[in-house]
């Protein structure tokens, strides 16, 4: 009884999300001792500093719903590569209502809103209702959106000059944290809540694990599917808008390769790209762990000597994204090895010849 | 219906791009500009000969352009140091089948998903590569350049060797038993293992094989301007993954060939210089390229789905 | 488990202890320097500019920026900065009205804010050390081209993407000099070339052929001008098919040397790196005010003052017969 009593209890403090988060946290740790210092005014300045958790916290933002968008659609073994660009879309789009069309913000915001989610049935459509693979339709969606949004402004117009009220969303504090965190937390607890306190969350991931065995169970598989994907085009759509307030613009190179670091961040985070297995949390704390790294390089002194904190950070993510997917797998190989080790040491049968 | 429908349907989609632009733009086929628009793409073609064997096995590699990087970066500096030719070829072969090993191994080896594996050593290797080259062009004497032939010669062998490979591929993956591996392990691996064949052997074998083309069709790359930009190479995963699907080789492992692969690659590279050619503007390059693949998949599941019925 | 994580602990605390220690020790004037792109050629022969300067200042001078263009993560850069509390950021910005917000707050925050090569909202900054004005470098671009198709023909503009900031810039410039001066010229295509000198080269393969009455290819982005004159070379169309643009003389000298490009215009970017600094180090010491009409700058010499500019001077065009002195 004992014995399984903490049997669990190692196996909750080895559990992935637990060993991103000591990650993270000695990652903090290291950050904060390491990157604060105090300047020639005496001033504390770096990592350690409040603004700087502020503007982690404002910098993660849109990759970190992009993250969110990802994760119900990973659970279902899919994958959708056109966030980054269905963002850039969705940016453009709300300018375009805004200033062109001259709708208010509240109303374009919908109306890129709506657009998001209808990309996202595109999506949903072509891998629903032909049943085709998801790397492949998005792969052709990204290069679409993108090329809309290019084809849209004819690369060169740029929406700026965004009334300060909307512009609060994105650069000033509400109730003392940066107002598009509040948004961010919001969605995440609802994607939270979503993918593990319904039954949405459990045919996800019972589509992941074996999608004919779910249409077996009586799931609709099509439409949980479907669900996946609007959902995520809904989000992107919503970060888009956060990304025009941050920046105080929207242009169609916007999000950019942001659907390479919102995947890493969900796989960091322990969903498994195979789908079936994750969970939101492990996604946030892959975005956090990622986001961390990031700014906390920047502030280092021996980074900032080499003047490498962009490439270092890319160079760490990258590192850190196979050491936990190397990590992953350790404990399955251990037992592998240890049953082929006393598999070997037992009189090994005789082989069966044919005479 | 016939089983090369697919293929077929991708050239038919070629042919009739070659026949309007016959029509509205014959400047498209004058021989010297059009030889060097293909030699352009013959490098692209190599490595989606190694990028189609991985996707029939079920696997895919996303870190080819930035390997694509890195040995063009590593073999300009040797041609730039004097090395000869015949000495950075291999040594361009064997860097990038290095490459290739690591992602083997952690893909076969450790059995981890290849779309991660590779999106992990994509960034590691660009970033590394910024690190450490800041950007700086590689000068190589002019020796270099065509391997020291005339241009047309030099054009024409690339073009011929990258043919070659083709062929040679696709013959040997229909008619030789390495080659049925592939498809066997993509089918199904488990059913692979109890015929007798190693599905991860084959799998690590088939990202080497892809590291050491991507590494020559680097080497194809340098060899037709006397400098080298580290940033050579970025974005080919995409170019080369999606002239595959449009190729109607399948995603999920096991189907298609390597002719579908060179129409695809084919159809999808005549899309800007077509544009340049009608004089559409550049804006919906992109837009068009994504609807060429997005058609490709969708008659792709629009047959599937009447064959099921 | 738990001893392997004091250690760890301790091991931890040990290093950061260090790494800090030489951090505060440092009681130098920081200036943070901001290229558009870290690996462009370009900035860093104006980094190797602003660290002969630093050099010469005595103060520490930090370099970072996106590894691509990228306006979301100038922002993020300059927020970084402004909690790293350094003296004074100069920027070459992406976008000028993105990263005119993250500048603002910089400037609440006490630092001082130049820009140089692509100037913000004027309100973001103090100073704008100007190379050459996108009007200049336009005009400067297609009189050269003008020039040497005596005023008369088709040409083809490579850029490096269709939505990257200055080369709208520019390109906005070229098309308004000539439908002002050089009505018997035509733009036949804008193509991009996402910076990459071997697309630059395959597009511009694709011009020639596409359009037989092409005399000249103007690319406006750095890659793209070594790799139009491959094509032009390869193509045997040199002397035919002219190639100008802006672009580094290394990358360019041996094209020039055998006449396939004519002309390649740029400033001095090194001038421009050191200029910047010293601006930002004497606006910091507060040896440079606001409404100053001239100001000297080290070796170089004194520069002027037009309004909250200061003016390098004018873009200069290598050729083949000064190229050779130049080394970036």
């Amino acid at each position: 009884m004992n014995d399984s009593g903490t049997r669990d209890w190692k196996s909750l403090l080895l559990r992935h999300e637990m060993l991103l988060l000591y990650v993270l946290v000695a990652e903090w740790l290291f950050f904060y001792f390491a990157g604060t210092t105090t300047n020639r005014r005496g001033v504390i300045v770096g990592f350690g500093t409040v603004d700087r958790q502020f503007d982690i916290l404002r910098h993660s933002c849109e990759i970190g719903l992009l993250a969110l968008a990802l994760t119900p659609v990973i659970l279902t073994a899919g994958i959708d590569l056109s966030v980054g660009s269905l963002l850039g879309l969705c940016a453009i789009l709300f300018g375009k209502f805004w200033h062109d069309a001259g709708m208010a913000i509240p109303v374009a915001a919908a109306l890129a809103l709506a657009c998001g989610a209808l990309g996202g049935a595109l999506n949903a459509t072509l891998i629903t209702a032909l049943r085709l693979p998801p790397l492949i339709v998005t792969l052709g969606t990204y290069s679409l959106f993108r090329g809309l949004a290019e084809a849209i402004t004819r690369g060169a117009i740029t929406y700026t000059d965004f009334p300060a009220g909307f512009l609060f969303v994105g650069q000033e504090r509400w109730l003392g944290l940066p107002t598009q965190a509040w948004i961010f937390f919001l969605v995440a607890s609802g994607v939270w809540v979503l993918v593990h306190r319904t039954t949405f969350g459990r045919s996800f991931r019972a589509i992941g694990f074996a999608p004919e065995g779910a249409r077996y169970a009586g799931l609709p598989v099509e439409r949980r599917l479907a669900l996946a994907y609007v959902l995520a085009g809904l989000i992107a759509a919503l970060a888009a808008i956060i990304y025009t307030a941050r920046l105080g613009q929207a242009k169609a190179d916007a999000g950019t390769g942001y659907e390479l670091f919102a995947i890493t961040a969900v796989v960091l985070g322990g969903t498994s790209i195979f789908g079936g297995t994750g969970s939101v949390h492990g996604t946030l704390l892959g975005v956090a762990a990622i986001a961390v790294l990031k700014n906390g390089l920047a502030c280092l002194p021996v980074v900032m000597r080499m003047n490498a904190a962009e490439e270092m950070s890319g160079l760490l993510t990258g590192a850190l994204l196979l050491l936990a997917l190397t990590g992953s797998v350790l404990p399955r190989l251990w037992s592998q090895w240890r049953a082929h080790r006393s598999a070997a040491a037992l009189p090994s049968p005789k082989p069966h010849t044919p005479t | 219906m016939n089983r090369y429908f697919r293929e077929l349907s991708v050239v038919g989609a070629l042919v009739v791009v070659l026949v309007a632009m016959a029509i509205f733009a014959p400047a498209f086929f004058q021989p010297q500009p059009l030889l060097s628009l293909v030699t352009r793409e013959a490098p692209t073609l190599v490595v989606a000969c190694g990028m189609a064997l991985v996707i029939i096995s079920r696997q895919i590699d996303i870190s080819v352009g930035s390997i694509f990087s890195v040995v063009s970066v590593c073999a300009g500096l040797l041609a730039a140091r004097g090395w000869p030719l015949a000495l950075v070829l291999p040594a361009a072969a064997g860097i990038g089948a290095l490459l290739g090993v690591v992602n083997g191994i952690l893909v076969a080896g450790l059995r981890l998903p290849s779309i991660v594996v590779t999106l992990a050593t994509m960034v590691t290797l660009r970033q590394g590569l910024n690190l450490v080259r800041q950007g700086e062009f590689v000068n190589m004497p002019d020796a270099v350049q065509w391997f020291g032939l005339p241009q047309t010669n030099g054009q024409w062998l690339l073009v011929g060797a990258a043919l070659a490979l083709l062929v040679l591929l696709g013959v040997a993956m229909r008619h030789v038993s390495a080659g049925r591996f592939v498809y066997a392990v993509g089918t199904d691996a488990e059913a692979a293992r109890l015929a007798g064949i190693r599905p991860q052997l084959v799998t690590l074998l088939v990202f080497v094989f892809l590291g050491a083309l991507t590494g020559c069709a680097a080497m194809m790359n340098i060899v037709q301007s006397p400098q080298v930009q580290p940033l050579s190479g970025m974005g080919l995963e995409l170019k080369v993954i999606a002239a595959i699907v449009v190729g109607g080789v399948a995603i999920s492992g096991g189907r298609g060939n390597l002719w579908g692969a060179f129409a695809g690659l084919l159809l999808l590279a005549c899309v800007a210089p077509a544009l340049t050619h009608l004089h559409v503007e550049a804006y919906w390059e992109k837009a068009i390229q994504g609807g060429i693949i997005l058609l490709a998949v969708v008659a792709d599941g629009v047959r599937s789905r009447k064959g099921r019925r | 488990m738990k001893s392997l994580l004091r250690l760890a602990l301790a091991a931890g605390l040990l290093l950061t202890g260090t790494l800090g220690a030489s951090a505060a020790a440092s009681s130098k004037l920081v200036v943070a320097f901001l290229p558009k792109s870290k690996g462009n050629a370009y900035f860093i022969s104006c980094k190797a500019g602003a660290e002969k300067a630093a050099k010469e200042l005595g103060v520490e001078l930090l370099f970072d920026g996106p590894t691509d263009s990228n306006a979301a993560k100038q922002n993020e850069i300059v927020e970084n900065w402004i909690t790293l509390g350094v003296d004074v950021i100069a920027v070459a910005a992406e976008n000028k009205e993105g990263i005119s917000t993250a500048l603002r707050k910089a400037q609440k925050a006490g630092i001082k804010v130049v820009t140089y090569d692509a100037d913000s909202m004027p309100d973001s900054r103090s100073f704008f050390v100007n190379q050459a004005t996108p009007e200049g470098i336009g005009h400067a671009l297609m009189d050269d081209a003008a020039r040497l198709l005596n005023g008369e023909g088709e040409f083809a503009i490579i850029t490096a993407s269709l939505t990257a900031a200055n080369q709208r810039e520019w390109q906005k410039h070229i098309e308004a000099r000539l439908k002002e001066k050089y009505p018997k010229m035509k733009i036949v295509a804008v193509r991009p070339c996402d910076d990459l000198k071997d697309k630059a080269q395959s597009e511009a393969t694709a011009l020639m052929s596409a359009n037989p009455n092409l005399k000249l290819i103007m690319a406006i982005c750095s890659p793209g001008v070594p790799g139009a004159a491959e094509a032009v070379k390869q193509a045997g169309k040199t002397g035919k098919v002219k190639v100008i643009g802006l672009g580094l003389p290394n990358e360019n000298k041996r094209y020039v040397h055998e006449g396939v490009t004519d002309t390649v215009i740029l400033w001095n970017t090194g001038d421009l790196g050191y200029l910047t600094i010293y601006a930002g180090v004497a606006l910091a010491k507060g040896e440079l005010k606001p409404g100053a009409k001239s100001f000297k700058a080290g070796t170089l010499g004194t520069f002027a003052i037009a309004g909250d500019h200061i003016l390098l001077g004018k873009p200069f065009a290598f050729n083949k017969g000064n190229i050779d002195q130049f080394n970036f």
